[in-house]
């Protein structure tokens, strides 16, 4: 649910008293046109907010929080846990990792670039591709879509068709935050509108995570994305087909 | 009012031909081309002023009206055959254009020709509306004629419903899935077509918009589905929509 104009307003004549709407336009690289029509709506966009924050050197996640909805994402951080650190790891990075700890010189500790060109490179930022659909499972104890369902009023199918195109809305991310009772930017970081940075993750953490991690758990979860992945790609390359055999037949 | 629905009817079908023209010039699914060519025919035909003077050229006895009625078939069966194709239904391909569906055709083909020999030649009337007032046998017989005429449209409509149908849920492009929803529209307006003939009196009057509309929804619903390659190629890569994001 985007934030009422009336509190943005308020909210934007703290961080900017003399600025005016083009400023906070030019400053933020929000256009300014869209910038004024979510005014006119009266509903501005969550992302506009963090772009805002950004521009004028404040924590986006401590700014969502100065807003009713988000009230609770101006307390003191819950720190990630390990399931959501390794969630917002990208399936590419995981298997650089492994081939990383089957070379055969691997063996000296937890390669951090020194040695050779073995070391995998650094991680990727989060969000990447399965980010939010990886994070809500990292989370989920099995009974997390009903609650975040009941709690916002979200058709479970919308919530699901949300996590499989890799969106998901910041209220239902904060939503899903509070129903899972993890740190409540998590959902934002998967969802891409705020940088792990920002949202108190400790500069390593997940490279930390993924370097706790045995052989076998990192190879059996690296094998869950992958068959994912692999269920994806070919949902996708019968879409294509069937499109392909329209165009060829109709087109 | 029933008099200018054929003209909508005869435009829709000839700017669809001429938009086609092109492409079947460059060989691209020629048979889209002659499909929409087809219905212009029919189109012209089902027009009073040309009615009368095409039919008075073939002997002025309705010969033109089973002409019309035979390039209604020869229209659906290719809109069928390729829709079947295009959609993946091999069952409903079979049922059109299999041995079951070419013994359909042949024998609607044979039952229109026949009753159409079977009755005392009529003066020329568009829509074969007089022919019923020539003779009691006539009267008898014009309800089978148009049984004959209409029942194997109803039949490759029904065909094809099920695989237009599944195609509006599938994830498909939009305008993929829009014209298979107009389509299904005029297979359920040609099955409603066939119905009306047998119907009370009162409810004669919709049956040209009906019928018309038949031919409206099928046609809009096949350029509509060559609307959505239009678009995909436009947005790169001849139609095949990127799988990259």
């Amino acid at each position: 649910m985007p934030l009422p104009a009336k509190a943005f307003q308020r909210w934007l004549h703290g961080v900017a008293p003399d600025a005016s709407v083009a400023d906070v336009a030019r400053a933020s690289g929000v256009k300014r046109t869209t910038l004024a029509q979510q005014l006119v709506r009266g509903k501005v966009a969550e992302a506009t907010v963090v772009a805002i924050s950004r521009a004028f050197n404040m924590n986006p996640v401590a700014a969502l929080g100065s807003f009713e909805p988000y009230w609770d994402l101006g307390k003191p951080p819950i720190p990630p846990t390990l399931q959501e650190l390794v969630s917002q790891i990208a399936t590419a990075d995981l298997l650089h990792a492994i081939i990383a700890r089957t070379e055969p010189d691997a063996g000296t500790g937890n390669g951090t670039g020194t040695d050779k060109g073995t070391a995998p490179p650094g991680l990727g930022p989060p969000p990447h591709a399965t980010s939010v659909k990886n994070w809500v499972d990292a989370i989920d104890d099995g009974e997390l879509r009903h609650r975040v369902s009941a709690a916002t009023g979200v058709a479970p199918q919308n919530y699901s068709a949300q996590l499989t195109a890799n969106r998901l809305a910041p209220e239902l991310a904060v939503a899903t935050s509070r129903a899972a009772g993890v740190g409540l930017a998590s959902g934002l970081v998967a969802a891409g509108l705020v940088t792990e940075a920002e949202a108190g993750w400790p500069p390593d953490a997940r490279q930390a995570a993924l370097d706790g991690m045995t052989d076998g758990e990192l190879t059996a979860l690296a094998g869950e994305r992958l068959q994912a992945l692999g269920k994806a790609l070919r949902r996708q390359e019968h879409d294509q087909r069937q499109t392909e055999t329209i165009w060829e037949n109709l087109g | 009012m029933s008099e200018i629905l054929p003209w909508i009817t005869l435009v829709v079908c000839a700017s669809a031909a001429l938009a086609r023209l092109p492409s079947a010039v460059r060989g691209v699914n020629p048979t889209l081309f002659l499909i929409f060519l087809l219905a212009t025919a029919a189109g012209i035909l089902s027009i009073e002023q040309f009615y009368m003077a095409i039919d008075g050229a073939l002997g002025g006895i309705n010969i033109a009206h089973v002409l019309l009625r035979l390039i209604v078939f020869a229209t659906i069966y290719l809109i069928a055959v390729r829709v079947t194709k295009g959609f993946g239904a091999p069952d409903a391909h079979r049922m059109i254009s299999g041995r079951p569906g070419l013994a359909m055709l042949a024998i609607f083909t044979a039952a229109l020709v026949t009753v159409f020999l079977l009755m005392e030649p009529a003066a020329s009337s568009v829509r074969f509306r007089e022919a019923g007032a020539v003779s009691a046998r006539n009267e008898a017989l014009l309800p089978y004629y148009w049984a004959a005429a209409r029942g194997y449209l109803a039949y490759v409509s029904l065909a094809l419903l099920p695989a237009l149908l599944r195609s509006v849920r599938e994830s498909l492009p939009p305008l993929v899935r829009t014209g298979a929803a107009l389509m299904a529209a005029g297979a359920v307006a040609t099955v409603a077509g066939l119905c009306l003939e047998f119907a009370p009196l009162q409810l004669l009057v919709v049956a040209p918009a009906v019928n018309n509309g038949a031919v409206v929804f099928y046609t809009s619903g096949l350029v509509l589905v060559w609307m959505a390659r239009v678009k995909a190629a436009n947005r790169g890569g001849h139609g095949t929509s990127s799988t990259g994001r």
